[in-house]
């Protein structure tokens, strides 16, 4: 079965895990979404780095609300998971929400930097970073 | 639903096209900075990181300017942290290259722990003045380059023109807003992310709260000798057109925090 991936501002990428997760059958998505644009309060030459990236990528960027384009897509493709990357951005999680009334959604994390416990002190970058220093400074095996 | 074009001859079109998917924004110049996947492997394998350990801090430094695509997630930490260790014989000559990919995973971090409060203080200033102290809004003349503080008006006018800023002079801006200007820190991030390229919500943001103070243990802030020490020859670094820059740490220190003796 197809599919769908949506692709987010985060993860501009044909090879980030998502498309791993989702399979070889794949629908992959942007939404050029002006709603969303606005709320962001992108300048212009952000606007146009994202869209020559999005050109170079083989994903269809689709003029429209995300969660409607969304669901309409998902609807007509036959598609009942749709794959996203992992983001903290709130606006965009606010959106995975809304989807996840209407679809199955599977949210992918990206290769990380380090890994290390959900519980480690953040106060301050010394304490992190003291965690994080051994394996930080090795190459990964990805 | 509408497919948008992906095709372009030139890259004149392609900007065309933006401004007409974007009617929302009045500014229809586009940067010299490119996107694409294929210019960031190329700026992938211009990285120099022992000399970016060596350098960076100076205005025209050997940086990478993989930011923008790091931040869009065109580059993973990973495979930039892979890539430089390639270049190098001991892992130690990178350490600092290494730890500033480091800190965008740490605000990271953060900012996945608490997405819905990146706007927030997230501790009180250390400036020896409340946050209801500091202005709200941006200042007219800061937004558009004509503080009358030379150097700061060419950083600003740098970011305007290309959404890119070395790090060191985003610095010295944000801490020119909040500590010389006592305006809050989210009206200068705010401002940041809006022209950035690579603006990012945790990166800016925290950034702007280590300078504040709200995020560190102390203000950052800076004078116009730090500005000579690291500028190019076209940065103006004049007194007399920088004079409100132009004193020692401790005078500055006194000036612009002057309660900061007498807090509890």
């Amino acid at each position: 079965m197809t599919a769908l991936v949506w692709l987010h501002e985060d993860a501009l990428r044909h090879d980030h895990p998502v498309y791993t997760a989702a399979g070889e059958d794949v629908i992959s998505c942007f939404f050029w979404d002006e709603d969303y644009l606005q709320k962001m309060d992108y300048g212009f030459k952000r606007l146009v780095f994202i869209y020559e990236t999005l050109c170079e990528l083989p994903v269809t960027i689709i003029h429209d609300s995300t969660v409607e384009g969304l669901i309409r897509l998902a609807e007509n493709q036959s598609c009942e998971t749709i794959y996203i990357p992992a983001t903290p951005n709130p606006l965009l999680q606010e959106i995975i929400v809304e989807l996840e009334h209407r679809l199955l959604v599977v949210i992918v994390e990206d290769t990380p930097f380090v890994s290390l416990t959900k519980d480690l002190d953040m106060k301050r970058f010394f304490r992190y970073w003291n965690k994080a220093k051994k394996l930080a400074m090795q190459p990964s095996d990805s | 639903m509408i497919e948008l074009e992906k095709i372009f001859t030139n890259r004149k079109l392609l900007v065309k096209h933006v401004s007409e998917i974007s009617p929302w924004l009045q500014d229809s110049n586009a940067s010299s900075i490119t996107g694409g996947i294929s210019q960031a492997e190329r700026q992938l394998q211009d990285i120099d990181p022992i000399e970016y350990c060596r350098t960076r801090n100076f205005l025209n430094g050997k940086v990478t300017k993989l930011s923008p695509y790091i931040r869009h997630g065109m580059l993973t930490l990973d495979r930039v942290r892979n890539e430089a260790l390639s270049l190098c014989k001991d892992p130690q000559q990178i350490e600092k290259f290494i730890q500033e990919l480091a800190w965008r995973d740490y605000w990271q971090r953060i900012y996945q722990r608490h997405p819905t409060h990146i706007w927030d203080d997230i501790e009180s200033y250390k400036t020896g003045f409340q946050a209801d102290e500091y202005e709200d809004e941006l200042s007219a003349d800061i937004a558009t380059a004509n503080t009358g503080v030379a150097c700061i008006d060419q950083f600003i006018e740098t970011l305007l023109r290309t959404g890119y800023m070395h790090n060191h002079t985003r610095m010295y801006v944000a801490a020119y807003i909040v500590h010389w200007r006592r305006i809050k820190w989210q009206a200068g991030a705010k401002w940041f992310l809006h022209h950035l390229i690579d603006g990012d919500p945790a990166s800016n943001n925290f950034s702007w709260q280590w300078v504040a103070s709200t995020f560190s243990n102390k203000p950052y802030i800076f004078n116009l000798d730090n500005v000579r020490k690291y500028a190019h020859a076209e940065i103006n670094t004049n007194s007399s057109e920088n004079a409100v820059l132009d004193a020692s740490y401790e005078i500055l220190t006194l000036n612009l925090f002057p309660n900061k003796g007498t807090e509890q």
